[in-house]
């Protein structure tokens, strides 16, 4: 990270510390996203895997669980459309109701663009962009709030691995079926925490005293909503009204 | 493979690319120069990062101690290893370690 905000403070339109840029560079970007990566790959991948797993138990074939991954891409959806799919609900409905889960993956790009700053390159967004998971998002927010400069090879590095994490988890859950972890609690308990950990570190890595009542508000509204309505629910509204209570002057 | 999980899977699909490149692909950096919109977007961050770390560990908030003090250490040790270290990645794993730790002496 340190290597990546030198070369990202030596990156002025002058030629010359361009070309110093060049030289002094000791990691292509696409590397550092690749490296940052690692945390939510390790998330990923017991989650996938259990993905996989109650596929299979519900009847699926390996190929249709990791058809669901290499396409859907998102969690909780996937395990929604196992339920929807298994019980026979009808497509329409299926894919409408997995649709409305996702939609708070609206607001991620505007807000990572506007910490980007302007005139940054979007040219390959159409591509990177799938990767940009709830959790790709935190960890792309956290490395711009630590000083590092935006760049698309940066999001690719860091969309694949976490993609190719979830993928390969699904895979291996779909074959080793399930009890693969059932002799090692601990381990399944640790992986487990690996994402609430994450979403932890990555909340004080951009937390300002400006941003504590966005938190707050944030926070206590999912807490209502979820236990009032849904968890989809409570993430949702809780999302929106952090963001709301960002727009108060203070 | 059963085409009602195709159709599904890329409808799905779909939505999702379209939720996720969109808003990026349209010029919404113009939009962000307005004022109420810039201080929304900066707000979304924050509030979506905590929105989903207060997700994940819902569930686990109980009285019942096997569930609440493996979270508590995990937490704990988060917040230690960021205030000393200032590393994401080693917070991170530090608060799962802590985490599978108290399971196993939990028993």
């Amino acid at each position: 990270m340190r290597a990546a905000l030198r070369i990202g403070a030596a990156l002025t339109p002058t030629p010359r510390r361009a070309s110093r840029a060049r030289m002094t560079r000791t990691r292509p970007p696409f590397l550092d996203g690749l490296i940052a990566s690692l945390p939510i790959a390790m998330g990923y991948f017991p989650i996938a895997f259990s993905f996989g797993v109650a596929a299979t138990q519900a009847g699926f074939t390996g190929l249709e669980a990791f058809a669901l991954s290499l396409l859907i891409y998102a969690g909780a959806s996937q395990f929604l459309a196992l339920a929807l799919l298994s019980s026979g609900a009808p497509v329409l409905v299926s894919a409408f109701t997995l649709i409305a889960m996702n939609l708070r993956h609206v607001l991620y790009g505007p807000a990572l663009m506007r910490e980007a700053g302007a005139g940054q390159s979007k040219r390959h967004a159409w591509a990177w962009a799938w990767g940009l998971t709830d959790e790709v998002f935190g960890q792309a927010l956290g490395a711009l709030a630590r000083g590092q400069r935006f760049s698309e090879g940066y999001m690719f590095g860091l969309g694949l691995g976490a993609y190719a994490s979830w993928l390969s988890g699904t895979l291996v859950g779909a074959v080793a079926g399930g009890g693969a972890l059932e002799g090692w609690p601990a381990v399944s308990a640790g992986l487990g925490f690996m994402l609430p950990a994450l979403f932890l570190a990555l909340l004080l890595s951009i937390l300002s005293r400006r941003q504590l009542p966005v938190v707050a508000v944030a926070g206590a509204v999912t807490v209502a909503v979820t236990l009032a309505i849904s968890a989809t629910s409570g993430i949702l509204l809780g999302m929106l009204a952090g963001a709301v209570a960002g727009l108060v002057r203070r | 493979m059963n085409l009602d999980l195709l159709t599904v899977a890329l409808l799905a699909g779909a939505a999702n690319w379209a939720f996720r490149a969109l808003p990026i692909l349209a010029r919404t950096d113009r939009l962000a120069t307005v004022g109420w919109l810039e201080r929304f977007l900066s707000a979304t961050g924050p509030a979506a990062i905590a929105t989903l770390f207060v997700a994940a560990v819902l569930p686990s908030l109980s009285l019942d101690l096997p569930r609440l003090l493996p979270l508590a250490a995990g937490t704990l040790a988060v917040l230690a290893l960021w205030v000393l270290r200032r590393s994401v990645v080693l917070a991170t794993l530090g608060g799962a370690v802590a985490h599978g730790l108290t399971v196993w002496l939990l028993g």
